[in-house]
C-alpha cells in the first residue's frame, strides 16, 4: 500500500502529473496576463499544451556537428531532474514526499542541474548560435545564484534560531513547521527583503521575458535552443513551463508555508491561487513592462540590488529583527 | 493514443520563421502589424520564432534577388517537417516591378513548393492572417498524411 | 608479532626499493620498467587496503620503531612510523592515486625517452609522500618533503621539449625550498625547545607550553610550510606553472597527493601536535587562508586558457574549500574536509587524465584552438564529463555529497557562534562552486563539444590501457558520491575520531598514561552530526521512477504508425552536404565557427574587469616577487601568531 502510496506521490500529486498541469497553466496564464496588459486578446490558456503537442509531431532534426546521444538525453535529464524537485516541496500542508534535512542546498543544486543540462544540450548542438546562448545562459546563472544562496541563508538563519541544527534549518519542512508555529514567513519585518530579492531571482532562474538573455529570439536565434527541434523541443518548453511552478512553490513554502485550514483540497487550493499570483508579480509583469536586459546589466543588477536587498535581510536577521 | 490530439494541436500553434529574400521592407511591417495589438495573430497560436528548426510556417517576402536564393534554399532546407511555405506580398510570386531584372532569380516556385500565397503590394494585414490560417489547415492535413 | 604491524614500513621500502631496482635494470628493457614499477605501487595500494580492518573498523594504531628503538622513560630516541586512522586515510588516498597515476604512464608515457628515469623518480615520488602520512616524526617528515619537493621539480621538468616546462620546475624549486625552509626553521624551534620531534610525545609536550613564544613562532613556520605544499594562496602562481608544464600523470600527483601532505601537515598541526583549533584566532586563520585560495583560485581559473593551467587553479581552489573546514575546528568541518580532499583526488586526477588524454591525442591543451573532440573521443568525453561534475557538485556524483558537507559546516560555525566570518565564508563556498561549473562548463564547450577544428579530424580515441584508471577513478566518483553513509562509516569516522583523539595516539607510542600524565584528555567523538541525512540512493530511485513514468508516456505517445516522423540524422560519412544538417547560420553556408576559449563569459568578466587586470598584474610570473610574497606571507603569519596567540 505504502509503495502505491508513493507512487502516486511521485506520479500524480504533487510530482509529475500535478507538476505538468500546474505548470500548462501558469504560463497560459502568464501569456494571456501579458497580452491583455498590451490590449491584446492573448491565445487560449491551453496554448502551451498545444505548443507541446504540436512539438513533439515534429519531425527531430539532430544537426550535423551535434553528438546525437547527448544531445537527445538532455532534455530528458534536465526535466527528470526538475520534477524530482517538487517531491521535495511540502506544498499545500501536505508532508514533502522525500523530506530529508538540508533540501534547501539539494534543490539550489538540482535547479542547477536543471541549467546544466540545458548548456550540455545546448553544447553538443554544435552551433555557433547556441555556443552563444549557453555562455548568457551561464553567466545568468552565476547572476541570480548568489542573491539566491543569499535568500536560503536568510531563511534558514531564522529558522535556525528554533531548531538550532543546522540540517533541521535548511529542512524546508522545518522551515514550514516554523511558519505553523509562527506565522508566515513574510510577515517578518527581516524577511521582506529577502522575499522581494526571491521575487526578483524567480524569472531570472525560469528564464523569463527581461532576463531571457540565453534565448533571445531576436538577437541570437533562440540561443541555447537553436538547433533543437520536434520532441527534445517539446521537452525543454515543458521544462520551462514547470520550472516556473516549481519557482513559485519554492517561494510558497518559503516564505507563505504553514497556512493550512486541515481541508486537503481547500489547501491545494490556495496554494494554487498562490501560484497564480506570483506567477503574475514575478512572470507577466516585468514581461510587459521591460525589455530585456543586456548580459552584463543582468550580472549587475543582481549582483548589486538583489544581492544587497538579501544582505540586508541576513542583517535584519542577525540584528535579531 | 495522442495523434490526434498532436494532430489537432498542429493548426492551434503555427510558429512562423520570416525569410526576407531581397523585399522593400513593405511586407515585412505588415507582417510585423499582423502581431500587434491590433491584429493580434498571437490569438490563434502564431509565435514568430528566431531558428528555422523551430518553424512550422516559413514566411517569404521578397522578389528572390541572387544574393539571397542560396540562403533562402539552405534555411528551407533546415526547416523539420511537416511544414508550410506562404509567399508573402507580389513579390515572390511573380517578381512583381523587379521582374525581367538581372539581379533576380524568382519566382519563389522556381525553388520550393508554396503552399499559400498572399498577393498585394503590400497585403492587408486580414488578407495576411487569411493565408496563415489557411496555411495551419494545410499543416494539419501534411501531418495526417505524414502519419499515413 | 602481527604481520601486519610491519606493513606501514614495507609499504613505504616497496616503492623505494622499486625506484632503485628500477634505475638498475629497467635501462632495456620496457617490461621490466613496467612490471617493478607496477608490482612497487600494487603492494603499497595492497598493503594499505590490508590495514583498513585492523585500523579504520577496530581502531587500533600501529606505532613501528625503527630498530625497535622504543621510548625509553618517557624519551622517544629511536625513529617511528605511527598509523592512525587519520594517517591510513592520507595513505589510501595516496596509494589509489598513485596506483591510477602508475597505470596511466605505461602508455602515456610510452613514446618519450629515458623513461627509466621517469619511473625511478616516480616511484620515488610515491615513496616519499606515502613515507610524509605514515610518519611518527617530524623530522622525517622534513626529509620526506624533501625527496617530495625535489622529485616533483625533476618530474614537472620531465618533459622539457614543452614550453614552460624548465621555468616552472625552477619557480617550484625556489618556492618550494622557502616552504621547506620555513618547516625546516619551525622543526628546529620546536626541537630548542622540547629536545624531541616525535610527534607523540610532541603532541603531548607542546600544549603544555603553549604560550611559549618559540613555539608560537614555530607553529607560524610550520604551518606556513605546510600551506606551501598544499600551494594556498599566496603560493598558487607556482601550482599553476608547475602543473600545466608536468606530464598528466604528474599533475595528479602534484595535485591530487602532494597538496594533501600540506592538508595532512595542517591537520596534524592543529589538531594533533598544538591541539588549538578551539582558539579563535587560529580559526581565522586557517580558515581565511583557505577561503582566500578558494576565492582568488577559482577567479583565476576563468582567466586560463591552457587546459592544465585551468585544472591547477582549480585544484588550489578545491584544496581551499578542504583548509576552510578544516580551520572550523568543529566535528563536521574536519569531517566534511576529509571528505572533500578525498574526492578532491578522486576527481581533480579523473580531470588531470582526461586533460592528458587529449594532449596525447591532439598534442595540444589550448581552449582557444580545441574543439568538438566528443566526435572522435566519445569515451573521454563522457569521463570527463563525470569528473567536471563532481568538481561542480551536480548530485549525486561526490562533489555535492562533500560540499554539501562543508556549507552545513560553515553555516552551523557561522550561527552557532553568530560571527558573521563564517557566514561569509560560506556564501564564498557556494559561490566558488558556482563559479567552477562556469569554469567547466567553458572547457567542456571548447574541448568537447562544439564544432571540430579541420586539424583534428582524424583524432583517435585513448588506448584502453589509458582508459581503464580513468575508469577506475570515475567509478569512485560515482560510489563515493551515492554511498556516503558506507564512506562515512568506514572512512570518515574512524578519521574524524582519530582527528580527535590525540590522547590515544601519545599513549599508543610512548606507553599507557603518558597523554594523562602531560594534561592531554581527548575522547574522541561518538558520531558525525548531520550524517544519514543526503541519501543520494533514495533519490536516484526517484529519479528512476519519474524516468520510467516519462519513458512511458513517451511510448505510448509515440507515433507507431509512421515511421517518418522519427528523429532523422544525417550519415556521417557523407561526402556531399546536406543543408538540412548544417548548422543554421542564418543562412550563409555553415563555416567553421567554434564559440568558445577563454572569452566565453565576458559578461561575467567585464563586470569585474578591474579586479581581473589587477590580478593579472598580480601574477607576474617572476619567480622573484612569488618569493617575496610567500616571504610577507610567512612574515605576516609570524607576527600575527607571535602577538595575537
Amino acid at each position: 500500500m505504502s509503495v502505491l502510496m508513493n507512487l502516486f506521490h511521485v506520479l500524480v500529486f504533487p510530482g509529475l502529473l500535478f507538476c505538468v498541469v500546474m505548470g500548462v497553466l501558469l504560463s497560459g496564464l502568464d501569456r494571456i496576463w501579458v497580452a491583455r496588459m498590451q490590449r491584446r486578446v492573448g491565445p487560449p490558456l491551453l496554448q502551451p499544451l498545444y505548443d507541446f503537442l504540436k512539438c513533439c509531431g515534429k519531425e527531430t532534426i539532430i544537426p550535423r556537428h551535434a553528438r546525437k546521444a547527448a544531445f537527445l538525453a538532455a532534455p530528458v535529464v534536465g526535466f527528470v531532474a526538475l520534477v524530482s524537485i517538487s517531491l521535495f516541496l511540502p506544498v499545500a500542508g501536505q508532508e514533502a514526499v522525500f523530506s530529508g534535512s538540508s533540501d534547501l542546498v539539494v534543490i539550489l543544486y538540482l535547479l542547477t542541474l536543471v541549467s546544466v543540462c540545458m548548456i550540455v544540450g545546448a553544447a553538443c548542438s554544435g552551433a555557433p548560435f547556441a555556443g552563444v546562448g549557453l555562455s548568457r545562459e551561464m553567466v545568468a546563472m552565476i547572476s541570480y545564484e548568489l542573491p539566491f544562496v543569499l535568500v536560503i541563508l536568510a531563511v534558514s538563519s531564522v529558522t535556525f534560531t528554533v531548531t538550532g541544527n543546522v540540517p533541521q534549518s535548511f529542512s524546508l519542512q522545518a522551515i514550514v513547521d516554523f511558519q505553523a508555529a509562527n506565522g508566515a514567513l513574510i510577515t517578518r519585518l527581516s524577511m521582506i527583503p529577502a522575499a522581494i530579492a526571491m521575487l526578483l531571482v524567480i524569472p531570472c532562474e525560469v528564464g523569463n521575458h527581461p532576463f531571457d538573455v540565453a534565448e533571445a529570439e531576436t538577437e541570437i536565434c533562440e540561443g541555447t535552443l537553436s538547433e533543437y527541434s520536434g520532441a527534445p523541443l517539446a521537452i525543454f518548453r515543458l521544462t520551462h513551463m514547470v520550472k516556473m511552478y516549481i519557482m513559485a512553490a519554492l517561494f510558497c513554502v518559503m516564505f507563505l508555508g504553514g497556512i493550512t485550514t486541515g481541508i486537503v483540497l481547500l489547501d491545494i487550493a490556495i496554494f494554487v491561487l498562490f501560484c497564480i499570483v506570483l506567477t503574475f508579480i514575478t512572470s507577466s509583469l516585468p514581461h510587459a513592462v521591460c525589455a530585456r536586459f543586456k548580459v552584463e546589466q543582468v550580472f549587475k543588477f543582481y549582483w548589486t540590488v538583489v544581492a544587497g536587498l538579501a544582505v540586508i535581510s541576513l542583517i535584519l536577521v542577525w540584528l535579531g529583527l | 493514443m495522442f495523434e490526434k490530439m498532436i494532430d489537432d494541436s498542429m493548426s492551434k500553434s503555427p510558429w512562423i520563421f520570416h525569410i526576407n529574400a531581397g523585399s522593400c521592407n513593405g511586407c515585412d511591417i505588415e507582417l510585423v502589424s499582423v502581431l500587434t495589438p491590433r491584429y493580434d495573430a498571437e490569438r490563434l497560436g502564431f509565435r514568430l520564432t528566431g531558428t528555422p528548426r523551430q518553424a512550422d510556417i516559413v514566411v517569404v517576402s521578397g522578389p528572390i534577388t541572387v544574393q539571397t536564393r542560396d540562403r533562402l534554399v539552405r534555411t528551407l532546407a533546415q526547416v523539420p517537417d511537416p511544414k508550410c511555405v506562404v509567399s508573402l506580398g507580389s513579390c515572390p510570386c511573380s517578381g512583381n516591378v523587379f521582374k525581367g531584372s538581372y539581379a533576380i532569380d524568382g519566382p519563389l516556385e522556381k525553388w520550393t513548393h508554396v503552399d499559400v500565397s498572399v498577393g498585394g503590394c503590400t497585403p492587408k494585414p486580414e488578407a495576411i492572417i487569411a493565408a496563415l490560417a489557411k496555411a495551419t489547415e494545410i499543416l494539419k492535413e501534411k501531418r495526417k498524411e505524414m502519419r499515413k | 608479532m602481527n604481520i601486519l604491524n610491519h606493513f606501514p614500513i614495507m609499504s613505504v621500502m616497496v616503492l623505494f626499493i622499486g625506484a632503485f631496482v628500477n634505475a638498475l635494470v629497467g635501462r632495456k628493457s620496457s617490461a621490466a620498467r613496467n612490471g617493478v614499477t607496477f608490482v612497487a605501487i600494487t603492494a603499497a595500494l595492497v598493503m594499505m587496503l590490508a590495514l583498513i580492518k585492523p585500523i579504520m573498523l577496530d581502531g587500533e594504531v600501529i606505532t613501528y620503531w625503527m630498530g625497535n628503538w622504543a621510548p625509553v622513560e618517557g624519551w622517544a630516541f629511536g625513529i617511528s612510523l605511527e598509523v592512525d586512522a587519520l594517517s591510513l586515510f592520507f595513505a589510501l588516498i595516496v596509494t589509489v592515486a598513485v596506483f591510477a597515476s602508475g597505470i596511466y604512464s605505461f602508455t602515456y608515457m610510452s613514446h618519450d625517452d629515458s623513461q627509466v628515469n621517469y619511473y625511478t623518480l616516480f616511484l620515488m615520488l610515491s615513496g616519499s609522500v606515502l613515507g610524509l602520512v605514515l610518519s611518527g616524526d617530524l623530522f622525517n617528515i622534513f626529509v620526506m618533503v624533501e625527496i617530495m619537493t625535489f622529485t616533483a621539480v625533476a618530474l614537472t621538468a620531465f618533459r622539457t621539449n614543452y614550453e614552460g616546462a624548465l621555468e616552472g620546475a625552477f619557480k617550484y624549486l625556489v618556492v618550494g625550498s622557502l616552504g621547506s625552509t620555513s618547516l625546516l626553521v619551525g622543526i628546529a624551534m620546536v626541537y630548542s625547545q622540547l629536545h624531541t620531534l616525535n610527534l607523540a610525545q610532541l603532541s603531548a609536550l607542546i600544549p603544555q607550553n603553549a604560550s611559549n613564544p618559540v613555539l608560537l613562532a614555530a607553529f607560524a613556520f610550520l604551518f606556513m610550510g605546510f600551506a606551501t605544499k598544499a600551494f594556498l594562496f599566496p603560493f598558487q602562481p607556482l601550482a599553476a606553472d608547475a602543473h600545466a608544464v608536468a606530464p598528466a600523470s604528474i599533475s595528479l600527483m602534484i595535485s591530487g597527493v602532494l597538496t594533501k601532505c600540506g592538508v595532512y601537515g595542517i591537520v596534524r598541526l592543529v589538531y594533533c601536535l598544538y591541539q588549538n583549533w578551539d582558539l579563535p584566532f587560529v580559526q581565522y586563520l586557517v580558515t581565511g587562508f583557505g577561503a582566500v585560495s578558494m576565492f582568488i583560485c577559482v577567479t583565476m581559473a576563468f582567466n586560463q586558457h591552457n587546459f592544465k593551467r585551468l585544472l591547477a587553479f582549480h585544484s588550489i581552489s578545491q584544496v581551499g574549500y578542504v583548509i576552510t573546514v578544516v580551520g572550523l575546528g568543529s566535528i563536521l568541518g574536519i569531517s566534511s574536509g576529509l571528505y572533500h580532499a578525498m574526492n578532491h583526488t578522486i576527481f581533480k586526477g579523473l580531470l588531470f587524465l582526461t586533460a592528458g588524454a587529449v594532449q596525447h591525442q591532439t598534442g595540444s591543451l589550448d581552449l582557444d584552438r580545441l574543439g568538438g573532440l566528443s566526435k572522435r573521443m566519445p569515451r573521454t568525453t563522457i569521463l570527463f564529463l563525470i569528473g567536471a561534475a563532481s568538481i561542480s557538485g551536480l548530485p549525486p556524483f561526490n562533489g555535492f555529497a562533500s560540499k554539501w558537507m562543508i556549507y552545513q559546516a560553515t553555516f552551523q560555525q557561522g550561527m552557532s557562534t553568530g560571527n558573521p566570518f563564517f557566514i561569509l565564508v560560506c556564501v564564498v563556498a557556494l559561490i566558488t562552486s558556482v563559479l567552477t561549473l562556469a569554469s567547466f562548463i567553458k572547457v567542456s564547450q571548447s574541448v568537447f563539444f562544439g564544432q571540430l577544428p579541420e586539424e583534428y579530424k582524424d583524432v583517435k580515441e585513448v588506448p584502453v590501457a589509458m582508459r581503464v584508471p580513468m575508469w577506475i577513478l570515475a567509478a569512485l566518483c560515482v560510489v563515493t558520491g551515492v554511498f556516503p553513509n558506507l564512506v562515512e562509516k568506514f572512512l570518515l569516522l574512524p578519521a574524524t575520531n582519530a582527528v580527535y583523539s590525540a590522547s590515544a595516539y601519545i599513549d599508543h607510542a610512548m606507553g599507557a598514561d603518558y597523554a594523562a600524565a602531560h594534561g592531554v584528555f581527548s575522547n574522541g567523538i561518538l558520531g558525525i552530526p548531520a550524517s544519514n541525512c543526503w541519501q543520494p540512493a533514495t533519490w536516484l530511485m526517484l529519479l528512476f521512477c519519474v524516468t520510467c513514468a516519462v519513458a512511458i508516456v513517451a511510448l505510448l505517445g509515440s507515433p507507431n504508425d509512421s515511421k517518418k516522423l522519427a528523429i532523422s540524422a544525417c550519415d556521417e560519412d557523407a561526402e556531399a552536404l546536406d543543408a538540412k544538417y548544417e548548422s543554421f547560420f542564418s543562412g550563409e553556408e555553415a563555416v567553421y565557427s567554434q564559440v568558445g576559449g577563454s572569452d566565453l563569459f565576458w559578461g561575467f568578466k567585464h563586470n569585474w574587469r578591474k579586479y581581473f587586470s589587477f590580478m593579472h598584474d598580480w601574477h607576474s610570473g617572476i619567480v622573484n616577487d612569488y618569493t617575496l610574497y610567500g616571504a610577507v606571507a610567512i612574515a605576516f603569519v609570524l607576527l600575527a601568531c607571535v602577538i595575537l596567540l
